[in-house]
Parts: C-alpha cells; sequence; structure tokens
C-alpha cells in the first residue's frame, strides 16, 4: 500500500484509539487515582492533537484525503451498515482544531473545577464528548454521524445538568435535550428518506444518486436539524439556558464545537443543497433572522456568559447565511476560526468570574483592566477577533462572508439584517469590555484576585495565538473551490468595517452615558423586548404550555364530562336510579308500609265494588 | 245508612287508618287495634239488637274475651320489642335484615 496513505489512516485511527484509551480505562473495577484528569486526559489529547498534526501536513503537503472502511456492521439483503471513517479537508483541519482547543480547554478545567469532588467523572464526560464529536465529524455515512450527534447532544444534557441540586440547571439541561430532540425528528426524517429512496446511507453513493430525485423533503429534514443542534430561531432557547453549566462545558460545547455540528451536517451534505433554491433560500432568511435576533437579545443581557452565548448564537446565524449563500467553504471557515476566539472569550470569563468569586453579572464588574490585565488583554483580542478587526482570526471568515453577501444575487433584507448583526456584534463586545475592564471596581474589596496560575493562563494565551494567526494559516492553506469575487465598489469591500466602526462609535456614545440621567422616564419597551429575549421563552415555555392545559383541562370537564357522559349514560343512569330509588324504598321491611298499602289496597276494593 | 251504622263504620275505618299511619311507637297501633275492636263490639251487639236474633246475644261476650287474649298478646309482643330493641319506636323494626 501507498506508504503516505497508510501513515494518514493509521495516524488518525490512532487519534481515535488515543482518546478511547483513558475511557476504556474507567471500566475497570480499579478507582482511578485523583489526578487521573490531569495526568491521563490532558495528555491524552494533547498526544491525540499532535499526532492529528501528521495527517493535516500531508493533507496541505499531498492534498490527500482518505477514506477507511473498518467492519461491516450490519448487512441485510439490500442494505448495509459500516463503520467508514471520512477524512476530507473538512474533517482534517477540524479534527486538530478541535482537539486543540479541548486541550486548553481541559487544562484551564484542571483549574476550574480544581474543588469539585467529581473532577475525574467531569474529564470523562468531555472526553467522551470529544469522541462523539470527532466521530460525527469523520463520519462517512449517516449512522455513525447519527450516533455521534446523539452522542453530543447525551453527553450536552449530562454536561448541562453537572450542577444537579440546582434546579434551573436541570431545566435548561431539559431544554436542550427536547429542542435538540425537534431537530433529530429533522434528521431521522432524512435518514428516512435517503434509506427509502436512494437505498444507502453512504454519503458518496447518496451524492452520486441524487441528481435524479427531487431533494426538497430530506433537505427541509436536514435543515430542522441544524437549527435544533445549532440554535437557529425557533429551536434557539436552550442556547443562553446551557450557560447554567461550569465554564469550560461551555467554552467546548456550546461554542466550538457541539452547536456547529448542525452548520457541519449541512456543509457536508451540501451537493445535495446546490441547486434546491429553496433550501438555500431557507438557510438565508433563517440564518439572517438567527443573527440579528440574538444579537439584539444579547445588547441589554448582563449575564456575561449570557453574552458570549447569544454571540455565539449570532455567529451560528452567520454560518447559515454562508451556507444560504452556496458557500459551504466561508462556513467552514468560520466554523474554524470561530472556535478560537469564542473558546478564549469563554475561558477569560472562567477566569473572571473565578476572581470575583462566581460573580457573573457585568454590572458587578470593573476596573479589571488594572487588577487582571492579563486577563483583559485577552478579552480584548477575543473581542477584536468576533468583531472582525482586520487582520485577526475572524476578520478572514466574517469579512469574506460579508462580501459574498453584499455581491451576490440575493435577498436584501437578508443582506440588511447581517449588516446590521455585524454592527451589533460590536456594540455588545465594547459593551463587555467596557463593564468589565474599563471603570472603577464595582465588586467587594476582598475578591480573591489571581491570574497568576500557569494552569489558567497557558491555555489561554494557547487560544490567543490561535485567534491572530489561525485564520492568516488557514486561508493561505485552503483552497476555495468557487471562486470568489473581487472587484466591487469600495463602499461594499468596506461595508463589514463600516458598519463595525459605526457599531463601535454607538457603543461608546451609549457608555458614556452609563452614568449620567439624560431622560427621567426612558422609553423602556425595547429595552425590555431585548431583555427578555423578545419574549420568545416567556410565550414559549410558559404560555403555550399553559394555554394547551387549560383547553385539556377545559375540554375534559366541560366537553368530556359533562356532554358525552352527563347528557347521555350518566343522566340516564341519575333518572333511572331516581326512580328505582322510590321504589325500593317502599319495600325496605317496614311494617308501617305494608300497613298502609294494605289499607289503600281495601279502600280500593271498596270504591271498586261500591262504584 | 243509619248515624249509628255510621258512626261504628267509621269508628271502625278510622281505627284502620290509625293502625296503618302509626307513626311512631307501637302501642298507639295497639290502641287503634283496641278502637277497632271496641267499634266491632258495638257492631256485633246493634247486629243481635237489629235484627232480633236472641241466639246471637252472646257474640259481643265471646269477642271481648277474644279480644282480651289478643291485646295481652300484644302486649307480651311490645314487651318483647322493648327488651329486644330497647324502645318500641318503629324505626327500630325492619323486617328484613338490610
Amino acid at each position: 500500500m501507498n506508504m503516505t496513505a497508510l501513515i494518514m489512516s493509521s495516524s488518525l485511527i490512532l487519534v481515535l484509539a488515543t482518546l478511547m484509551f483513558p475511557l476504556l480505562t474507567t471500566l475497570s473495577p480499579k478507582p482511578q487515582e485523583p489526578e487521573w484528569a490531569g495526568t491521563h486526559v490532558k495528555t491524552a489529547v494533547s498526544t491525540a492533537f499532535f499526532i492529528s498534526l501528521l495527517p493535516l501536513m500531508i493533507f496541505l503537503d499531498q492534498g490527500m484525503e482518505s477514506i477507511t472502511t473498518n467492519w461491516h456492521w450490519m448487512n441485510t439483503q439490500v442494505f448495509d451498515a459500516n463503520i467508514s471513517f471520512k477524512f476530507d479537508h473538512y474533517s482534517l483541519i477540524f479534527t486538530p482544531i478541535a482537539l486543540y482547543v479541548t486541550w486548553s480547554i481541559l487544562e484551564f478545567a484542571l483549574w476550574y473545577m480544581h474543588s469539585d469532588p467529581n473532577m475525574n467523572r467531569f474529564f470523562k464526560y468531555l472526553l467522551l464528548f470529544l469522541v462523539a464529536m470527532i466521530m460525527l465529524v469523520t463520519a462517512n455515512n449517516m449512522f455513525q454521524l447519527f450516533i455521534g450527534w446523539e452522542g453530543v447532544g447525551i453527553m450536552s444534557f449530562l454536561l448541562i445538568g453537572w450542577w444537579h441540586g440546582r434546579a434551573d440547571a436541570n431545566t435548561a439541561a431539559l431544554q436542550a435535550v427536547i429542542y435538540n430532540r425537534v431537530g433529530d425528528i429533522g434528521l431521522i426524517l432524512a435518514m428516512a428518506w435517503f434509506a427509502m429512496n436512494l437505498n444507502s446511507w453512504e454519503i458518496q453513493q447518496i451524492f452520486f444518486l441524487s441528481k435524479d430525485f427531487d431533494m426538497t423533503v430530506p433537505l427541509i429534514g436536514l435543515i430542522l436539524a441544524a437549527t435544533g443542534k445549532s440554535a437557529q430561531f425557533g429551536l434557539h432557547p436552550w442556547l443562553p439556558s446551557a450557560m447554567e453549566g461550569p465554564t469550560p462545558v461551555s467554552a467546548l460545547l456550546h461554542s466550538s464545537t457541539m452547536v456547529v455540528a448542525g452548520i457541519f451536517l449541512l456543509i457536508r451534505l451540501h451537493p445535495l443543497m446546490e441547486n434546491n433554491q429553496l433550501a438555500l433560500t431557507i438557510c438565508l432568511c433563517l440564518g439572517a433572522l438567527t443573527t440579528l435576533f440574538t444579537a439584539t437579545c444579547a445588547l441589554t443581557q448582563n449575564d456575561i456568559k449570557k453574552i458570549v452565548a447569544f454571540s455565539t448564537s449570532s455567529q451560528l446565524g452567520l454560518m447559515m447565511v454562508t451556507i444560504g449563500l452556496n458557500q459551504p467553504q466561508l462556513a467552514f471557515l468560520h466554523i474554524c476560526t470561530h472556535a478560537f476566539f469564542k473558546a478564549m472569550l469563554f475561558l477569560c470569563s472562567g477566569s473572571i468570574i473565578h476572581s470575583l468569586n462566581d460573580e457573573q453579572d457585568i454590572r458587578k464588574m470593573g476596573g479589571l483592566n488594572k487588577l487582571m490585565p492579563a486577563t483583559s488583554a485577552y478579552l480584548t483580542i477575543g473581542s477584536l477577533a468576533l468583531t472582525g478587526t482586520p487582520f485577526l482570526a475572524g476578520f478572514f471568515s466574517k469579512d469574506a462572508i460579508i462580501e459574498a453577501l453584499n455581491t451576490s444575487y440575493l435577498n436584501a433584507w437578508a443582506l440588511t439584517l447581517t449588516l446590521i448583526a455585524t454592527s451589533f456584534t460590536a456594540v455588545y463586545s465594547f459593551r463587555v469590555v467596557y463593564f468589565v475592564t474599563m471603570g472603577s471596581p464595582r465588586f467587594l474589596p476582598l475578591s480573591p484576585i489571581n491570574e497568576n496560575n500557569p494552569l489558567v493562563i497557558n491555555p489561554i494565551k494557547r487560544l490567543a495565538w490561535g485567534s491572530i494567526v489561525a485564520g492568516l494559516i488557514i486561508t493561505s492553506n485552503f483552497l476555495p473551490s468557487s471562486t470568489p469575487i473581487m472587484t466591487m465598489p469600495t463602499t461594499l469591500k468596506m461595508a463589514a468595517l463600516i458598519v463595525t466602526i459605526i457599531g463601535l462609535l454607538v457603543a461608546m456614545e451609549l457608555a458614556a452615558m452609563t452614568n449620567k440621567q439624560i431622560k427621567i422616564t426612558p422609553m423602556a419597551s425595547s429595552h425590555h423586548f431585548s431583555n427578555m429575549l423578545g419574549y420568545f421563552p416567556a410565550l414559549v415555555h410558559r404560555l403555550s404550555p399553559k394555554a394547551n392545559l387549560t383547553l385539556g383541562q377545559s375540554v375534559a370537564t366541560k366537553l368530556d364530562q359533562t356532554w358525552f357522559q352527563a347528557t347521555g349514560p350518566k343522566g340516564l343512569t341519575l333518572t333511572q336510579m331516581m326512580m328505582a330509588k322510590m321504589v325500593s324504598d317502599i319495600q325496605r321491611g317496614m311494617i308501617k308500609t305494608y300497613l298502609t298499602i294494605f289499607l289503600l289496597t281495601v279502600a280500593l276494593a271498596v270504591l271498586l265494588v261500591l262504584i | 245508612m243509619t248515624p249509628v251504622h255510621f258512626s261504628f263504620s267509621s269508628a271502625f275505618i278510622l281505627g284502620l287508618m290509625g293502625l296503618a299511619f302509626h307513626r311512631t311507637h307501637l302501642l298507639s297501633a295497639l290502641l287503634c287495634l283496641e278502637g277497632i275492636i271496641l267499634s266491632l263490639f258495638i257492631a256485633l251487639a246493634l247486629w243481635a239488637l237489629q235484627f232480633e236474633s236472641t241466639s246471637f246475644s252472646t257474640a259481643p261476650i265471646l269477642l271481648l274475651a277474644f279480644s282480651a287474649c289478643e291485646a295481652s298478646a300484644g302486649l307480651a309482643l311490645l314487651v318483647a320489642t322493648a327488651r329486644t330493641h330497647g324502645t318500641d319506636r318503629l324505626q327500630n323494626l325492619n323486617l328484613l335484615q338490610c
């Protein structure tokens, strides 16, 4: 066999084996030593990262991709399911990035979860999640993808509800599972359609056979699956609620890896969508709506983790817009760059939260610029990368997306929404930086501010390097399959930068007004709309179920029990029983009754005789 | 009908109705029974007078004797009821066992 192909396939299988090994050792009856999390899990992930760099280098050098089919799992007469791994450019680039980010997060979690008695179990859950995610990304057939999909969903549930003594955490975990399940219906619809009409779950076969079919039905299913998993509008409330989990969970699952699974699915199966105008338009409009709505909600949140969560949701909407533009590679680029700076933002938030004795409200932070200089520097870098500052990581993906938006023949409404959302990104990022790092401190004096632990700073430093150079590295090595449009008017070319700067200026003006009272009766309705998340959770989680239950109750009592029962059988029973009671009362055995009847009979007989 | 005829007939009927409609005490039923017997006694006595049949004159005395037995039987029943049920109130008397 070709040496290069052998190296590539075996190193990738070795990556998976390295990740699975700590999990398998937990099956033995001997309990782990307390340092197992640090010694075994973190080194497994970092080793896997370095191993996965080898196939990445082979790919960058020779452009080689491979598919490895290992095992015929189930074969019926007309259908077979195999275990097969596809290492194409998407999974080859995503796997090292995911492992790098996970390595940093695990190192951070060694510090963050230090006082937790179940830290080993926490790391086991994170590792299991990572294995499921890698399986999802490298899947070559829908069955394996579904295994990875469900795996990440379940681990998300277990990790969000980590502090399960807290009722809010349980609610949030349940929300995550239910919303993901609604999306899973779409995935199962698509899989069933593929099994019935194309008789295969292998992705290559699906691409080949789908030329003659109208793919609208499975594409709607796939878009529904992405809506659920990637928190698009309609199935989005679980993502801000998922911030109930520990910060490493938020950093890993709900910023870099799990929530991009839906977008990744659409990227993987993009050739099915290329020619289907309906699916593309749905993606475009749904993504545009999501990105603006969640950016609006982020503007007035006061919990630092929720702001970053909404920022994630907004960027996911942007990725969906990119898919709607027929540019899956730009969406993938944004996934990769977004992983770095979003994870870094979450780790900075975690460091700040722990230093301020578990304070998460930005109204009670301030002045950390002088007190935690490293963390606030990394926070600023992350925010700048998020807003698309030229030549940081976010710029390469975000600016390319906005340029593609501006120069395509598409829905102007989607374009407008996306541009407004881009300016909002600058606004809420500046709000976070202003409230956290600037001004004077608003927290208690004796806060245990300490960022000197290398377990905290090294991961964030690594991710900061990634946020700075990743965009450049990936763009230089990644050939686009469709030529981007190079010539456009200057205004369009600078559009992203212009709206971002406008947003920044507006935010600075608003921040300067925070310590003055300009209006005695402020206009509160727009603030309430944003703060209450557009009233979506209030309507969908409270009002709808209550209305449903009231309807059920009134149907059960008024319709079922009254009209059907009381006018029918029960009413008849009542009348009959009344008469039966009257008759049986007489026959109780009282002598008086008998004598009365006797007398009546005698009187009747006399009357009959005489008349 | 003659007034005398009417009077003992109505006495009989009233006593019968009192027997049938007695409300609380068994004793009132027995009293009504005595009333019935009394009206029958008067009827028999008037019958002998009306039809001038001397051989029938003993009938009222016979009735009286038998009524005494019957009244004593009724009183014995009353005492037995009072012994078992504790009172002669009619709501305690129930032929059927339910």
